[in-house]
């Protein structure tokens, strides 16, 4: 295989890598997964720099490529920390409970209910409660009520 | 500059510095003291412009003699206004308007004038306006006044006459409208500088035609002799050179100039059909009514036709003829609406309307007995009319501004002063001997004589007989109007308004200058001759002696005085009846008047106003509404719409940004999308 098949091989797989990355930065909406996705993007990237170092034989795209990998461990150390002091506010990893970086009087972005059919709820039988009912504390209550 | 040209600009311009000085300081510093600079000022002024007076005097009598060519004096130009010598104006002509003074016979008489009566109205305000809250603007405007009207009677150039003609106007306005809170004085203000407005353009055109017709607006020759103007034009509009040479080859165009020039007059001098602004202007306060009114504002429509009068002695005899016209049946005029006024104010404006319409018939004679006669009844009716009206003002003052003589009555007793003087103004106003008004008003109807008798043209001659009877008899309305005033006001029963307060005096202040100008109105007869002789020498007026056969002044025509006389005595008379004698017969004769429509007529002041406001103001009143309109929904309408276009990209725009991160992010790479494409498409 000559070198220009090489390299237009591996240009399409940083291609593909940076468009999914892209696509799924731009329709996920859990905060890490998003970030995960623009990792993605970061590696497709890359990829293209050092097919391109290898085709001109320039060792600078390896080189810059070791400076992308050390910069992007950095940033998803200060990505994680944001994430977490976003967590903490609301308790949500959903990125549409940010929504207040707008014009005034814009309406919030709500998730509208699906129209289906509400199921036919079955009815469950009353079942006396067994045993004794654990103790709960109401700090645990309000973050851990689903679990 | 010599100490003469000091002396020639100090007189206007100490006023101008106590003017600014009292504008900047008077507010925070001066306060209740603001009229100290003024009266100051004038003072001196005053004495300077009886030292220019004596100079001049000394200078005419060695240099011009009676039928020579008169003294005239130019100060060096101070700084050049105007000059327009570029390459362009070959087509128009170019201009040039240096800032000169001049001192002749005539400006140094009316400088005296006006200096002394201002300072003597300006210490009797200090004692009305006392307690007034602008109390320090009103000297500022006087100042300002004062320099106005110097600076108009000593410039030597029609631009800056009319400059000057304008500031005296804007003074005039300012000090009318003085107590502008009140809606009555704001609009007598605007009514006064409009009316004005319309002379006043009437006086520019004749300007302009000045300009092309003698190529300089300047009244003298060019100060170094032989050296032509920068347009070719070797002599001034008056100087010695014009006046050798005459005016007969300027043709047509001359009459059309002194037409013009008059109508600009007539609005300053408030004569037919430009006088609606006078009477209204009396809601000013009483000194600037008669500072300005009476004295000085009002004559300087006579002190331009006076200085113009070689020009309206033209070919034909007929622009002089419309001035006498226009001046006799205002005088008529407004003596008849004078009868039957009940605001003491107002009687005394028309009056004035009436005596300017005497100077005026005086000047129409084109005769240097007529003009030096008008010129002279504008120098006694300044100090009787002004006195006439700080009298109204001292009564008005003592009556706590009631101004009605149908609300008081037999004063006499509670303002002995004020009664005094007042009775030796009517006297002089009246015309009777051997008081100021008598010599003066006897030497215009001489004058006018004369011109009846001495015309070979029988048309001239009738309308000059005319004129003759047409002033008897407002000679004789006149002293009937002004002692029906006087009487109404000092005798009968003693009645004061409730407004009085009991205060009822007459303050030191004011009494003062009551008392000069009485002494003045009294006794200024007998510089006739003197007068006469002086003013004369000014070279506009020797120009008319050469060219007129003249009678000598000094002589007194008998049957003229006589006839006058007795007028006067009949007016007199009636009035003592109706007011003193008889009371009833007042009545009586007011419902015959009012069964004529007589009364009405003349109280309704012949319905000027209400024919202009049909005429004029309501036609002009519509068009403000529909420009208002157009302004508002066309012009207004534009401009919103320019303001409102980023508004709507704005809220078209608003939308993109909902706060959605990801929102955002698409948005960024469909841009860099774009771009992409952009360079790609490029290269």
């Amino acid at each position: 295989m000559d070198e220009r098949s090489l390299l237009h091989g591996y240009l399409v797989v940083g291609a593909l890598l940076f468009g999914i990355g892209l696509v799924g930065f731009l329709s996920r909406r859990n905060l890490i997964v998003m970030f995960l996705a623009a990792e993605m993007m970061l590696q497709g990237v890359s990829l293209s720099l050092v097919a391109w170092g290898r085709y001109h034989n320039d060792w600078g795209g390896q080189a810059l490529v070791l400076f992308i990998l050390a910069v992007a461990a950095c940033e998803a150390a200060v990505a994680m920390a944001l994430v977490l002091m976003l967590f903490q506010r609301k308790h949500n990893l959903d990125v549409a409970a940010w929504q207040t970086l707008r014009e005034a009087n814009q309406p919030d972005f709500v998730d509208e209910d699906l129209d289906v059919a509400p199921e036919d709820t079955p009815a469950w039988p009353k079942l006396t409660p067994a045993g004794i009912e654990p103790k709960r504390e109401p700090e645990e209550e309000a973050y851990r009520a689903e679990v | 500059m010599s100490n003469f040209d000091l002396l020639i600009w100090l007189v206007p311009c100490l006023p101008l510095v106590a003017a600014v000085f009292t504008g900047i300081f008077g507010k925070p510093l001066l306060r209740g003291k603001s009229h100290w600079p003024v009266i100051i000022s004038l003072a001196a002024s005053f004495v300077a412009s009886l030292i220019l007076l004596w100079q001049v005097y000394q200078r005419a009598s060695s240099e011009g003699a009676p039928g020579g060519l008169g003294y005239e004096y130019v100060t060096p130009p101070l700084w050049t206004w105007a000059a327009i010598d570029h390459a362009w104006a070959d087509a128009v002509g170019p201009l040039r308007v240096d800032v000169v003074l001049r001192a002749d016979p005539l400006t140094a008489v009316m400088l005296a004038m006006v200096t002394l009566v201002s300072l003597l109205v300006t210490i009797y305000a200090a004692g009305y306006m006392h307690g007034d809250k602008g109390y320090w603007r009103f000297f500022a405007y006087i100042a300002l006044f004062v320099f106005s009207m110097t600076m108009l009677v000593s410039v030597s150039n029609f631009l800056l006459l009319y400059v000057f003609w304008e500031a005296v106007g804007v003074c005039s306005y300012l000090l009318i409208g003085f107590w502008f809170e009140r809606p009555a004085a704001a609009a007598a203000g605007k009514k006064a500088f409009l009316v004005n407005r319309v002379g006043d353009f009437a006086f520019a055109l004749g300007v302009f035609l000045i300009w092309t017709t003698f190529g300089t607006l300047d009244f003298h020759d060019p100060v170094a002799a032989g050296e032509p103007l920068p347009n070719g034009a070797r002599y001034g509009v008056l100087g010695p050179g014009m006046l050798e040479s005459g005016y007969a080859q300027l043709g047509t165009i001359l009459p059309v100039i002194c037409l013009l020039l008059f109508v600009g007059a007539c609005g300053k001098s408030a004569q037919f059909p430009l006088h609606v602004w006078l009477p209204d202007a009396m809601e000013g306060p009483t000194p600037v009514s008669a500072l300005i009114h009476a004295a000085t504002m009002v004559t300087a429509g006579v002190y331009m036709v006076a200085r113009c009068a070689p020009l309206f002695l033209t070919l034909d005899p007929w622009v002089g003829e419309i001035v006498a016209a226009t001046g006799a049946f205002t005088a008529v005029m407004a003596a008849f609406i004078a009868i039957t006024q009940t605001d003491l104010k107002r009687i005394l404006a028309y009056s004035t309307i009436s005596q300017l319409g005497f100077m005026f018939l005086g000047l129409g004679t084109m005769t240097v007995a007529g003009i030096v006669a008008g010129m002279f009844h504008l120098f006694t009716h300044a100090f009787f009319k002004a006195l006439l009206f700080l009298g109204a003002g001292s009564v008005m003052h003592a009556m706590g501004n009631v101004i009605d003589i149908r609300q008081f009555g037999g004063l006499r007793r509670r303002l002995p002063i004020t009664h005094a003087t007042f009775l030796i103004g009517s006297l002089a106003l009246a015309g009777i001997p051997p008081l100021a008004g008598f010599w003066s008003k006897d030497g215009i109807l001489a004058a006018v004589y004369d011109k009846a008798h001495g015309q070979g043209d029988l048309a001239d001659a009738v309308v000059f007989w005319a004129l003759l009877i047409v002033a008897l008899v407002t000679a004789m309305l006149t002293a009937f109007y002004t002692f029906r005033a006087f009487f109404r006001t000092f005798y009968g029963d003693e009645r004061i308004p409730a407004e009085a307060h009991g205060h009822v005096h007459e303050p030191a202040a004011m009494d003062a200058p009551l008392l000069i100008l009485a002494l003045l109105a009294a006794v200024a007869g007998i510089c006739l001759a003197a007068y006469s002789d002086f003013v004369a020498r000014t070279p506009s007026l020797a120009f008319i002696s050469r060219n007129t056969a003249h009678r000598a002044v000094e002589n007194v025509h008998w049957p003229i005085a006589v006839a006058s006389t007795a007028v006067a005595l009949v007016g007199l008379a009636a009035a003592w009846v109706l007011y003193v004698a008889a009371p009833s017969v007042a009545g009586a004769a007011k419902r015959g008047m009012q069964a004529a429509f007589v009364y009405q007529l003349s109280l309704g002041k012949l319905f000027f106003d209400q024919v202009y406001y049909v005429l004029i103001v309501w036609p002009l009143k519509l068009a403000a509404f529909v420009f208002r309109f157009l302004d508002n929904f066309l012009v207004d309408g534009i401009v919103n719409a320019v303001g409102w276009l980023p508004a709507a990209v704005g809220a078209v725009l608003r939308p993109l940004q909902v706060g959605l991160i990801q929102f955002y992010a698409l948005a960024t790479m469909l841009g860099i999308v774009v771009l992409i494409g952009s360079l790609l498409w490029w290269y």
